[in-house]
């Protein structure tokens, strides 16, 4: 027997579906809560009094959620989930460690989660930016992600395929740095063993080069290359394509992770880290414009023949304009981070558009398109109950986008112009007030953009739980002959 | 019906956990530190009755499908 239909003849293993089931619940309910927190805290940016004058729900607390809602409880649903399917699936083998230690992980990540959350609202955080959680909450982490790893890494071992498919190399990538990434930058001494305060190891500017080295490569290791693995499985999928080129894929691969890794040092310019470190930065930074557009190209090309689904498939429009969105923002990154375009951007809403174009064009879209893919598959439905409130939610997002994204371009190039215009007399021309009041009209169509994702996203939930609870949905059922007789 | 090895060494690590949040608890210096270790302890309780419910579910199951085959 060949070895083909040797792999036809065998049956599927039993998955642990119902571990990615509860992801995927919790990964749609995350996304409403980020989005909704994201629009009120930009209530609060254009008109203050949305305050209310209470601590716990002021800008500066409730900001760390509404980030660590969107990375870590969206975005790290969507990867924990989508990487318990997909490994399962490409490895042809139940997950390792049995049921007990999967739910462990689900639920120990939402664990963390809330109780994160509520620490930023009671005023508790390392003021280290998406490295917020204080010392014990960092170590809660750390337990549930190594279960996580011993999962993953687990199941790749007892694979029944001689091959490991390029998505688990990006997930496997994401899961090993992020383990190193949040416990380097996390040591930390706590004031005692019963309190929540604790300082770092390390000081002054060394902090800072650890912090982000950390911070840009959780948005490299776990915004960019988890995804990539989402990417690298789920377009072929619905595409119904092979990936265009795996030489490529895995090219993008480790020319990725070996530069990421460096470019930490950008988001420090113009401050006491030394020049060579900056530029360090600054090369590893457009450098990596190399990589981010062969994965771009690797992942647009694979529509090759099948361009046409994009009319019929809106889930799979998701994944698509998702890629177009890693390659502009993966071109915009670059240019931010040569030092003089950063004397210009940085500090300013320019960084917060860069972010949000990456954020919801990318990480957002991309997991849209998955989940779309995921829940008629998983719920065993026919399909989805409306591709055309998809195609709305699709449309609206989009638009959304536009809005954040190009206001805050707007807002951000004119604030660091303001800043640094200087009058005949040598003195600034423009007070810091008046610039706050200069960008008033952008800070308010940004929330207009972020309204309409939030709309997009109510419109997917309606969507998704028609899908899995309208008899439109269900799928048919071929009964044998002798029992559709004896119903006779 | 045996106890699954991955039921038994979850089940022991979240016993130690929710002890370890009891502990927090009661020496807690400050407000975070008092709800996390309480909620690390209710966290750990409701894991581990999950874990057990599960285990008799499975069990019942497997008693009602060898009925079905008598």
């Amino acid at each position: 027997m060949s070895d083909l239909a040797l792999a036809m003849s065998r049956a599927a293993p039993d998955y642990n579906e119902a571990v990615v089931k509860k992801f995927v619940i919790a990964t749609v309910f995350w996304a409403v809560v980020a989005f909704l927190l994201g629009v009120y805290i930009a209530t609060e940016l254009a008109w203050p009094q949305f305050n209310l004058g209470l601590s716990f729900i002021n800008f500066g607390r409730l900001r760390p959620v509404h980030t660590s809602a969107a990375i870590f409880a969206f975005g790290g649903s969507a990867l924990l989930g989508t990487s318990f399917y997909v490994v399962q699936r490409t490895c042809r083998t139940r997950l390792f460690g049995g049921e007990a230690l999967a739910n462990f992980v689900f639920w120990g990540y939402q664990f963390f989660i809330v109780m994160a959350a509520l620490s930023y609202v009671m005023g508790y955080s390392q003021s280290q930016e998406y490295a917020e959680p204080e010392w014990h909450l960092d170590l809660w982490l750390t337990i549930v992600w190594v279960a996580y790893a011993v999962i993953f890494i687990g199941t790749l071992m007892q694979r029944e395929e001689p091959h490991i498919y390029v998505a688990n190399w990006f997930y496997l990538a994401f899961i090993l740095t992020i383990a190193v990434l949040h416990i380097g930058n996390n040591l930390a001494i706590p004031i005692s063993v019963y309190s929540a305060k604790s300082y770092s190891v390390a000081s002054g500017v060394q902090n800072a080069m650890i912090q982000w080295w950390y911070g840009h490569n959780a948005v490299g290791f776990f915004l960019t290359a988890g995804f990539l693995g989402m990417m690298y499985y789920f377009i072929p999928k619905a595409a119904n394509r092979p990936v265009y080129s795996y030489r490529l894929s895995v090219v993008h691969f480790w020319s990725l992770v070996f530069m990421y890794i460096w470019a930490g040092p950008h988001h420090l310019h113009w401050t006491a880290l030394p020049d060579w470190t900056q530029t360090l930065g600054m090369a590893f930074s457009v450098m990596l414009w190399m990589p981010s557009w062969g994965g771009m190209i690797n992942g647009l090309m694979t529509l090759s023949g099948a361009w046409d689904k994009l009319r019929t498939d809106p889930g799979l429009r998701f994944s698509v304009t998702a890629v177009g969105f890693y390659g502009m923002s993966t071109f915009e990154g670059p240019v931010m981070s040569i030092r003089d375009v950063n004397a210009l951007s940085h500090y300013t809403d320019w960084t917060i558009g860069h972010v949000h174009s990456g954020a919801l064009g990318w990480v957002a879209f991309i997991t849209f398109g998955a989940i779309y893919y995921l829940v008629p598959v998983l719920w065993k439905r026919a399909g989805l109950y409306s591709t055309r409130l998809a195609s709305w939610h699709y449309w609206i997002a989009t638009l959304g986008i536009v809005f954040y994204i190009s206001s805050m371009w707007v807002a951000g190039i004119m604030q660091g112009l303001m800043w640094r215009a200087y009058d005949t007399f040598g003195f600034l021309q423009y007070s810091f007030a008046e610039s706050v009041v200069a960008v008033h009209p952008y800070y308010v169509i940004r929330l207009i953009g972020g309204l309409m994702f939030l709309t997009g996203a109510l419109i997917m939930v309606y969507n998704l739980v028609q899908t899995v609870q309208s008899r439109t949905t269900e799928r048919e059922v071929a009964l044998p002959a002798g029992v559709a007789v004896a119903g006779e | 019906m045996d106890i699954e090895p991955s039921d038994l060494i979850v089940g022991l690590l979240m016993a130690a956990l929710g002890l370890i949040g009891l502990i927090l608890a009661s020496g807690a210096l400050d407000d975070e530190m008092y709800v996390f270790g309480l909620s690390l302890f209710s966290f750990a309780c409701v894991f581990v009755l999950g874990l057990v419910r599960r285990h008799f579910d499975k069990l019942e199951a497997a008693r009602a499908a060898s009925n079905r085959h008598v």
